[in-house]
Formats: C-alpha cells, structure tokens, sequence
C-alpha cells in the first residue's frame, strides 16, 4: 500500500521544523542500533523472539527497547530502538506525537540509497557494507556529493506506530487479550440467544392442542367455556360433598328422616334414640362446620349447609 | 488528542460494547421466550382444563347413562319423567340398600342436580330427584 503522507527524515543535528499535518519519519542510524545475523529461523516472530538476547551488552541496560527484524537477503537484520528516547527527540524537534503517523527505519530502504543524502551542513547518510550509516560530509570524497533527493517514494511498507504504544493505557497484547475474551463471551451470549430463540416444544404442544379443538383457539370463547364448566364443577362438587358429609353423621342410634338438597342449601333432620346420641351427633356436626338446631322436645336434630 | 493515542483502548471497548450487545440480545432473547413459553404454557394449561371438564359435564353419552337410574330398582318404585335435558324422578318404598344404591349412582353421575330430597315413611324411604345436563 503506498503511503500518501509526507515523508520526513529525522537525524540528530537537525532544526526544529513546524508541522501542520501529520507526517511518517525515517530514522537514521542515531536512533536505533542494528545487527545483522544468519539464522536457522524461518519466520519474522521467530527471529524476534530471540532479538533481545542479540544485543545483550549492546544496549543500555535500564531503557526498554523494542525491535524490528526484517530479513535482507540471507540475513535477519534486527533494529533495536528506544521509543521513549525517540519520542522525546522527536517532540524536542516541534513534532509531537501525535503528528507522528508512522515511524520507519533507514535500513529498512537500504538499496534506495544509491548515492550519499546530505543531513544538514555536516553529516550524510551513506551506504557502507549493506548498512546506512552517518558519516561526516568532510569524510566524502569529490565525486560522492550528497545529491541524493530523499521524498516520500523512501517509505516502506512496514512502519512503527508511535502513537499506538505511547500514551496508551494498554499495551497492544493486552488489548487484543481483552479482545479476546471480550468477543469469546459476545460469541457465546449470541448463541445461547439464539439457542433461546430456537425452543419450540410448548409452541408444537399448543398447536397440537388447537389442531384437536380449533373451537377452542380463540381465548376469549376458551374463557367463557372454562368459566361455565368450571362453575358448574364446583357447584356440584360442593352438593356432593354436602350429601357426604351428612350420610358421615349417620351412626348407630342416629336416623336420617328427610334430606333436602337444594341448589344452594342441603339439610337434613336426624332423629336420635338418646340425649347421648344427639349430643355426640351435634358434636360431630359442629366439627364438619354445619349449622345445627334442635326440635323442640325430642332429641331431634336438623342440621343444614350452604353450598 | 489524537484517537489513535488510545486505539488500543478504543478496540478493548468497541470488543466490551459488543460484549454488552450481545449479552443483551440473549437477555432480552431469555425474556421474551421465557414470558413466551409463560403464555403458551397457560394456554395450554387453560385448553386442557376445558377439555377435561367438558369431558365430564359435556359427556355425550350421559343420556345413556341417565337410564340406569331406571333400572337401579324395581320398575314398580319409579315414576320416570324424562324431557330434553330434564330428568324428574320419583321412587317410593326404598329400601336401605337400595337407598343406599341410588344415592352413590345419582351422586357419581356427571348431572348437576337441582333438587334431591329423601323422606322416610315408615321403615322405607321415598326419594325425588331433579336433575339436568
């Protein structure tokens, strides 16, 4: 993808510059150390992982570095650099950070520097042994004039992002982490919604039930039928239930004369051989919640309930 | 301020945004299916009562069953006034038994009854029943 930004090269020596729009910048030399390897490796991530112990001794022991490896023909070429160091240089320069879109290194565009670039009054950016190197401009010889016009066609493909790392809370592993776990549990909520979405046993019951009594679909005439019958249930429980609870009082010296049952009232007349007896088949009336009056000289009772 | 500062802010909560959605989305899926599945089941609940008791109280066959009540006792004891969906019976010189006999059939009988009355006359027992179905 080619990059439209500006493209600005940074070296130590250089004057303060003013921006209106952010840009990508080129690194000399100054800023990052390079090595140069031949390993067994195959992938880029594989030799990274082994960058750092290159440059044990190289590097200041108590900064944090970070690299780039790229392979340059048979070899790893492995950038360790120093993105606070950089940072602060850079702002020192009047480019903040967040006019820096993309950080890139001049030996990742080695074989586009085909003759010396000229870094201010003194120093130039020269190839010497496959590596870009800075050396002074008085070191040059005559027919090695730094003429070389550096534009934005030196960006490669493959850049740092500054703004991405510095400021940020997070750190990119920890943010895909939590991206990770984030989207796993999203993935998971969806299904179980649509697992929710797919029962439908109670829904092929019903439609069963309709299919057998489509008189019956519409709740409205559901609830005048149920209403009726059920009405009619307990009303006939309830008389039922009344002409059983007055057969339970019959016992031995009690006589049923006359049972009425009614559609809201059953009464009954029992007659009794002794006072005992009707005391005890009062008792047992008044146990069962019934409404008892004795007949006048006799051991006669009526006993009587509301359905 | 630059958003690219905190892209790797910004992505944890464009993730945690879906997160929520979702959780959401299955939320509301659990609500709307549960209280679905809540109706359906009163539904079905509901249609299976008028079912059963129209089964009892709407039992087309309860005419058939009616004349046993015939036939329970002898022919001589019963005065048997049948008109549409009306029954008007009387029996007279009940025995116990057969007292006892008539009330458990009359009582079993999916009929709603509208008047049931005993009467002892001397050892035996004369019975009317009113019923309708």
């Amino acid at each position: 993808m080619k990059t439209t930004k500006e493209l600005l090269i940074v070296y130590s020596s250089m004057p303060k510059v003013f921006l209106k729009e952010s840009v990508n910048v080129m690194l000399t030399p100054q800023f990052y150390t390079l090595k140069k390897e031949t390993l067994p490796v195959k992938y880029a991530y594989q030799a990274k992982k082994i960058a750092p112990s290159l440059f044990d001794g190289l590097l200041e022991e108590r900064e944090s570095y970070e690299y780039m490896v790229f392979k340059e023909k048979d070899q790893w070429v492995f950038l360790a650099y120093n993105l606070r160091y950089i940072e602060n240089f850079l702002s020192s320069k009047g480019i903040e950070r967040s006019m820096v879109s993309k950080i890139f290194f001049a030996q990742q565009v080695v074989d586009k520097f085909l003759a010396p670039l000229a870094l201010g009054e003194k120093e130039a950016l020269v190839v010497l042994d496959d590596s870009v190197v800075v050396v002074p401009r008085a070191a040059l010889g005559e027919e090695e004039s730094p003429t070389l016009k550096f534009d934005k066609t030196f960006s490669p493909q493959k850049g740092v992002s500054l703004q991405g790392e510095l400021g940020s809370f997070l750190t990119k592993k920890q943010a895909y982490a939590f991206m990770g776990v984030f989207l796993l549990f999203a993935v998971l909520f969806v299904a179980e919604g649509l697992r929710y979405n797919g029962v439908k046993s109670a829904d092929e019951k019903l439609q069963a039930l309709y299919e057998a009594h489509p008189a019956l679909q519409s709740s409205y005439t559901r609830e005048e039928v149920l209403n009726k019958y059920r009405n009619i249930d307990t009303q006939e429980r309830k008389k039922r239930e009344g002409v059983k609870k007055l057969s339970n009082l019959i016992f031995k010296g009690v006589t049923l004369t006359h049972l009425t049952l009614t559609e809201n009232t059953y009464k009954a007349n029992f007659t009794s051989v002794s006072a005992d007896v009707s005391k005890k088949l009062e008792a047992l009336a008044k146990k069962e919640s019934l409404k008892v009056s004795k007949v006048k000289k006799s051991h006669d009772l009526i006993i009587e309930g509301a359905i | 301020m630059s958003w690219k500062q905190y892209q790797n802010e910004i992505i944890v909560l464009a993730a945690l945004f879906l997160l929520l959605f979702s959780y959401m989305y299955k939320h509301n899926e659990v609500t709307s299916r549960s209280e679905h599945v809540k109706t359906v089941q009163n539904s079905i609940e509901e249609l299976e009562e008028v079912v059963a008791l129209k089964k009892i109280w709407a039992d087309k066959k309860i005419s058939k069953k009616i004349e046993s009540l015939q036939t329970l006792v002898p022919s001589n004891k019963v005065k048997w006034q049948k008109k549409s969906k009306k029954l008007t019976v009387n029996y007279t010189d009940l025995d116990a038994n057969e007292l006892n006999k008539l009330t458990t059939k009359i009582l079993n009988l999916p009929v709603s009854i509208t008047l049931f009355e005993v009467k002892k006359s001397g050892s035996n027992y004369n019975v009317e029943l009113k019923c309708k179905w």
